[in-house]
């Protein structure tokens, strides 16, 4: 079957002998020294065709990234701000301590004052509430008893 | 047709083919007419089939240091010729001449060519006509079964040769040259037939 035979097998041997012969009328005559010269243009005119090609590719990509990246780069501020604002009140904060110590000094300075004859009796009612607390506490108001016996 | 010359090279050793690819210029004298006629076969096109011929051995000399002999030197040629075939008819530029190729004046008419052995004048026309008919349906075939095709009846090359060239095995170079011979001969059967 793959070896044709009779008419069918004469009609491909001129069949054969035709495209022979269209052929080799066409390369008869020998190549010029130039011969390749035309084929090198073609290819250098290829590369840079398409060197262009990905470079418009590549720019045009680049653009669309870009322009798709600016919608969350808009939206990606206002978080910043947020951060910054809550990491401010930290800040005063710890600007602010110095001010309460200061604070509770005097607030110390004013308990530990002596209490005037005059409001003695408050302090010894003072001293029966204590009675009634805890040791840890009444060894914590040591000091005021010592005021008022002053 | 004095400066013809014969391709029909008698089998190489690998060290040969490697020797021989060395004068550039005698492997274009001895196979440029091969890869021409192959190319001119596959493609229905002088011009085209020059400027791809052109193509196919600038594409050699820059690959040549690849070349280590595992074939001889017309397969490898015949190689490249089939994969710029393939390129060319993939581009955008031959689809377009796909449609305009009705109207083109280069197309090859083979049956202009059979050489003149015949009795009579009409067993000339009997002759052309039927070689034009199997031209037709040989262009109709699919790209691998033309391939295929023209490489055994044009280019006369045996079917390992065949299925080292395009790649396939020697059962699909089989399957693909069974399918085409059928097409043809069916085609140019019942054309002659219905004449008659």
């Amino acid at each position: 079957m793959l070896e044709p035979a009779g008419q069918f097998a004469a009609d491909l041997r001129n069949l054969r002998s035709a495209v022979h012969r269209a052929a080799d009328r066409q390369t008869a005559q020998p190549v010029s020294f130039g011969w390749l010269n035309a084929a090198k243009r073609r290819h250098n005119a290829a590369q840079r065709r398409s060197l262009l090609a990905w470079s418009l590719v590549t720019t045009c990509a680049a653009v669309l990234c870009i322009g798709a990246a600016l919608p969350f780069v808009h939206h990606a501020k206002p978080a910043v701000e947020t951060t910054v604002a809550s990491v401010q009140p930290a800040v005063n904060e710890t600007a602010s301590i110095p001010d309460d110590t200061a604070l509770l000094e005097q607030v110390d300075s004013a308990v530990s004052e002596s209490v005037p004859t005059s409001l003695a009796p408050l302090a010894t009612l003072d001293d029966w509430s204590s009675t009634s607390s805890t040791n840890t506490e009444s060894s914590l108001n040591t000091p005021e008893k010592k005021n008022v016996t002053q | 047709m004095g400066h013809m010359v014969s391709t029909e090279l008698p089998p190489l050793a690998r060290a040969q083919s490697v020797l021989e690819l060395a004068d550039f210029d005698e492997v274009v004298r001895l196979y440029r007419p091969r890869i021409f006629r192959f190319l001119m076969a596959s493609l229905s096109d002088r011009d085209v089939a020059e400027s791809l011929t052109q193509d196919c051995f600038l594409k050699a000399y820059n690959a040549r240091h690849q070349f280590r002999g595992e074939s001889s030197l017309s397969t490898w040629l015949t190689r490249i010729a089939l994969n710029l075939v393939r390129d060319h008819l993939r581009s955008r530029r031959m689809r377009f001449w796909q449609r305009t190729r009705d109207t083109a004046l280069d197309i090859v008419d083979v049956g202009e060519w059979i050489p003149d052995g015949a009795s009579s004048p009409e067993e000339v026309c009997l002759q052309q006509e039927r070689v034009r008919e199997i031209w037709k349906s040989v262009e109709q075939l699919s790209r691998q079964q033309r391939t295929v095709f023209l490489l055994r009846f044009v280019e006369e090359m045996e079917l390992a040769e065949i299925a080292e060239t395009t790649g396939m095995n020697t059962s699909t170079v089989k399957s693909h040259l069974y399918r085409a011979l059928r097409i043809v001969r069916d085609r140019a059967t019942g054309k002659s037939e219905g004449e008659q």
